[in-house]
């Protein structure tokens, strides 16, 4: 099933183990090399915490399940915190071509909510593979020149 | 049709990687090669609140593309210390500054002096042309590779240039391909 980073927006975290509620969704941090959303943040600013897809047994339309709360982490390194503090927050970020050219805003990217595998970047009214994605960071997130507008 | 800019267009621009999409640093300004036609590199400043020059220097073999927003680099290894950067992007010589060089056609007739360097939007660092004040008066746009020899005074090229002489970015544009076309150049 598709899912989008905009709708996935603060959706709440619950634990599988308790059914306890663990926080709300606030930022998706992305492999791009991959493709992939590599860990879902929790929480804002100090207190936000990190869990692994792979530590996921489903992110449902009504909630983003937690195999067990022991899963949440604090952010480990530079790239984790920034994605804690929303430095890395995909939908708005500008969106470049490998040759230097501004492409527009990601609007929002949409996912596979099994797998989380990138499926589309919304650039203004662009609809862009994922396949596209080279890179991204706190600056820019970077697609290949194929996505170039013709001069 | 070719996408081009000018040099003091891309003083300022950051420096992203690609595979990061970080912006790394900032162009403070372009080294120049008037006997390759390209730029040899770019100065840096740094990004952000640490802003000022940087002492690392980015190669043109480093430069992923130019564009019109970002100047691209694989990544941050891209950016070299000055004692491993190439000597003519570590020490930039004086003599390469072609600003203010008159341009003369291969007949003796000046065309303007130069203004600045205009270069292929989206190539790491070719030059085509050059903006030029006219010797009547207002900007002017001259195609590349043109010049016969370069002295740090003047700057030679063929008589043909006068002819493709144009008066925005876009006509030099169009320009380049007929003009080298017609000199026989790729």
């Amino acid at each position: 099933m598709s899912e989008s980073f905009q709708r996935s927006a603060g959706r709440k975290v619950m634990s599988r183990s308790s059914a306890k509620e663990l926080g709300a969704v606030s930022h998706l941090l992305v492999d791009a090399q991959q493709r992939q959303i590599a860990a879902v943040v929790i929480g804002r600013g100090k207190k936000a915490q990190l869990v692994e897809w792979a530590q996921l047994s489903g992110f449902g339309p009504d909630a983003v399940m937690v195999v067990d709360e022991g899963a949440l982490r604090p952010p480990a390194d530079d790239r984790e915190r920034a994605a804690a503090e929303g430095r890395l927050e995909l939908v708005g970020k500008r969106a470049l071509s490998e040759r230097g050219n501004e492409l527009g805003k990601l609007d929002d990217v949409t996912f596979d909510a099994d797998t989380g595998a990138l499926e589309d970047l919304l650039i203004g009214d662009r609809r862009v593979h994922a396949g596209s994605l080279l890179g991204s960071g706190s600056y820019a997130a970077v697609l290949d020149e194929s996505q170039e507008p013709s001069p | 049709m070719r996408l081009l800019m000018t040099a003091s267009q891309i003083r300022g621009l950051p420096v992203v990687t690609v595979q990061g999409g970080e912006d790394v640093a900032e162009v403070r300004d372009v080294i120049y090669s008037p006997e390759a036609g390209r730029l040899v590199g770019v100065t840096l400043n740094k990004r952000g609140f640490l802003a000022g020059r940087s002492r690392e220097v980015l190669p043109a073999e480093a430069i992923h593309a130019v564009g019109q927003h970002a100047v691209m680099v694989l990544d941050e290894s891209s950016l070299a210390a000055p004692e491993d950067a190439p000597d003519d992007v570590a020490h930039p010589a004086m003599e390469r500054n072609v600003l203010g060089d008159d341009v003369l056609t291969e007949g003796g007739a000046s065309l303007g002096k130069v203004a600045d360097l205009v270069l292929l939007v989206g190539s790491s660092g070719e030059v085509v042309g050059y903006q030029i004040d006219k010797a009547g008066g207002g900007r002017g746009y001259i195609p590349l590779p043109a010049q016969l020899s370069v002295s740090g005074v003047a700057l030679v090229v063929p008589n043909i240039t006068e002819e493709f002489v144009q008066d925005d970015l876009v006509g030099l544009g169009a320009a380049v391909d007929e003009f080298r076309a017609r000199l026989g150049l790729p």
